[in-house]
């Protein structure tokens, strides 16, 4: 195997600053050399960390200075197809900071703000989710649902798909943090490009973003009753849709997950389907010393009575976790308890984290396979 | 006597202007592409491979009149999808099982002969299977005709005899491929019966449609349904024969088992690839077919019609 490039450019002490503005030039931020990856870091600091949040990886990953350059370094392994979000942390005296890589233009986007992208070799952003000049687009459209279990209004938005007609009957998508999924996930997008690629049916998605997310999402009647009571009804009273359980559909990540399967639950047999991406999923098998804090206490109360007495709520469940997020092993444990109660599950991972990008490339495999399109019968 | 051809997919192998042309037709040719559904008027190209002489028919415009203009055969024909797709989801999950047993029987060992018994009931177990479909099918089709007649909508009607003077006119037909489910449904609802003396030249799911059993099937699919699916009868014209288009990209050709489990399925069947290139040519009304054609055998490999 050929040397790293950085153990190359050690060779050449003393650095200049000429010689590492042509190192960083050549080989850009991070270099990744088959399955390891190299961060570097220039300025005149005292101490430099990587800063991620990569189950097995050390966190903070500490930089060390090369020679006595203003370049500093550090190499991990970086397995085929991983996909890593960080930012640089620094110290000068007892000045901290923590920003996105300077050295890195590769960002990823989130509801707390942006990060810097690492990807490993065989990383490659799925083809459907970017825009398709050829795809045909569905469109958006904005709705106030007076909510009594909210005792709110609340909005949503309301996906249809190109070529709607009322005269065809479509499936219906709920979509927890729906504007974050639209934002983040690209998700309006990614549904234009499956439909448009017959991988997916034609669907109706409801995009539901909360309003105090902490406390609607983790197991709440209100949310719950709002979502099966008032929401479906009213869009299925409005809307073509097919007006079974095999045809509804809840999905939602992180807390989201938990909104999604803790509706199923209060409501077992109205939707026939879940899809729930790095659910928050935590339990306790003794005690209740869960170690998420007591945002996740009404999380762990649900999650263990649900695995006390589990129960088929939905027929088909789709999971997607990343191995690097420190919820891989509560999703790996759950998959065999759902798979118990009857449901039939799909689990798949991927080599990346909690982060919106995973979850935007997990899009195509689960509604793939929630709502098969129509391949089977086109033959151009 | 009318000539019958079958061609391979047309989208990167254009032989459809050439084969009309062989043809020696003088006149005008009926252009059926309603399985290309909003694009249907985009058919430009099309007409020009047919020296501007193509008519088209419009099937899938005049679908979409119907269902404007004639409320009791829209609400009639919504309720018949709404069924047709209950039982194609119940036939899926029957189907999939009966095809995941003959594959389970066929890996398991055998010892003392009981293994190619057992293969040949689980397969028969499949044929049971599509049967029931396609009787509940006829069924669903029966129910229809008697609570919304075709005969007595006269819109439909009136696009009827459009069609019909148009066909008239016409020495040959074209029929594009595209969404088969489509296609089928414009030729059933507008009754489009090809002439006798009328040549047709076809492919993808318009060779789909001159068959009598229209399976659908891609190997390759992300998920649903992974077995090849009986969906409908076809016009017939070419009765004994499963087209199989686009056989090289949807087809698992080289797993012999799952290719044999699919020709023996339908035994009564050639099962007839239609790849890129393929021209297959059905002269003077013969239904047999002819020499050079790829069919899959029941062992499971290709194999080419006539060959020693």
């Amino acid at each position: 195997m050929e040397r790293l490039a950085v153990n190359r450019l050690r060779e050449r002490l003393p650095l200049d600053g000429p010689t590492i503005d042509r190192f960083l030039e050549r080989f850009g931020c991070p270099i990744v050399e088959g399955e390891r990856a190299t961060f570097l870091y220039r300025g005149d600091v005292d101490e430099v960390w990587v800063r991620h949040r990569v189950v097995g990886l050390p966190d903070p990953l500490p930089l060390k200075r090369i020679g006595d350059s203003d370049l500093w370094s550090v190499t991990t392994v970086l397995p085929e197809g991983s996909r890593v979000e960080y930012q640089i942390e620094i110290r000068k005296g007892e000045h901290y900071e923590r920003f996105n890589d300077p050295l890195n233009p590769r960002l990823a986007h989130s509801p707390m703000g942006s990060s810097s992208v690492c990807a490993a070799i065989g990383y490659r952003v799925p083809e459907w989710v970017g825009f398709d000049p050829e795809a045909r687009q569905g469109t958006l459209v904005d709705l106030q649902v007076r909510s009594k279990a909210l005792r709110r209004d609340q909005p949503v938005q309301i996906y249809l798909p190109a070529r709607f007609n009322r005269a065809q009957r479509y499936p219906l998508l709920v979509v927890h943090d729906g504007t974050d999924y639209l934002e983040f996930a690209a998700m309006k997008t990614v549904l234009d490009n499956l439909i448009h690629r017959l991988d997916v049916d034609p669907v109706v998605a409801v995009f539901v973003p909360p309003r105090d997310r902490l406390k609607e999402y983790p197991n709440h009647a209100p949310h719950a009753r709002f979502i099966a009571r008032e929401l479906v009804p009213l869009l299925t009273e409005q809307l073509p849709l097919i007006d079974t359980p095999e045809a509804r559909c809840l999905m939602g990540s992180s807390f989201g997950g938990v909104a999604s399967l803790s509706t199923a639950v209060r409501y077992p047999g109205f939707f026939g389907s879940l899809m729930l991406q790095s659910a928050s999923l935590v339990f306790t098998d003794i005690g209740f010393d869960h170690g998420g804090g007591p945002a996740f206490d009404p999380v762990v109360k649900f999650v263990n009575r649900f695995r006390e007495k589990p129960s088929a709520v939905v027929d088909r469940l789709f999971m997607s976790c990343g191995v690097y997020e420190p919820l891989i092993t509560p999703n790996r444990s759950m998959v065999p308890v759902f798979r118990h109660t009857g449901m039939t599950v799909r689990y798949t991972e991927s080599r990346d984290g909690h982060n919106w990008e995973n979850w935007r490339d997990r899009l195509g495999d689960g509604l793939a396979w929630l709502f098969p399109g129509p391949q089977k019968f086109v033959y151009e | 006597m009318p000539t019958t051809i079958l061609l391979g997919p047309q989208r990167f192998t254009t032989t459809v202007g050439s084969t009309v042309r062989a043809l020696g037709v003088a006149g005008r040719i009926a252009m059926v592409n309603s399985g290309w559904e909003e694009r249907e008027s985009d058919d430009g190209e099309l007409a020009g491979h047919l020296d501007g002489r193509g008519v088209n028919l419009r099937l899938h415009h005049r679908m979409m009149d119907v269902l404007t203009k004639d409320r009791h055969f829209a609400a009639a024909a919504i309720a018949f999808r709404d069924r047709m797709d209950e039982l194609r989801a119940f036939y899926g999950i029957r189907l999939q099982a009966a095809i995941d047993a003959v594959h389970a029987v066929a890996h398991r060992t055998s010892i003392h002969a009981v293994g190619p018994v057992a293969e040949e009931a689980a397969l028969e177990a499949v044929r049971e299977v599509d049967r029931w479909y396609a009787a509940e099918l006829d069924e669903l089709y029966r129910s229809v005709r008697a609570t919304a007649p075709l005969d007595e909508s006269g819109t439909i009607g009136w696009h009827r005899g459009e069609i019909g003077a148009v066909l008239d006119e016409c020495e040959a037909v074209v029929i594009a491929g595209g969404n088969v489910r489509t296609l089928l449904r414009t030729l059933r609802v507008f009754d489009v019966e090809l002439r006798p003396e009328q040549s047709v030249v076809a492919w993808s799911a318009g060779a789909m449609a001159l068959t009598d059993e229209v399976v659908l099937f891609h190997d390759y699919t992300p998920h649903g349904i992974t077995a090849a699916e009986v969906h409908d009868r076809g016009l017939g014209r070419l009765p004994g024969v499963v087209a199989l288009p686009h056989a090289k990209r949807r087809l698992r050709l080289d797993d012999h088992e799952r290719m044999s489990v699919l020709a023996r399925r339908f035994a009564d069947h050639r099962l007839l690839l239609l790849d890129d290139g393929a021209v297959v040519r059905f002269a003077d009304g013969a239904t047999d077919l002819p020499a050079g054609a790829r069919v899959l055998d029941r062992t499971g490999h290709v194999s080419v019609v006539g060959a020693s």
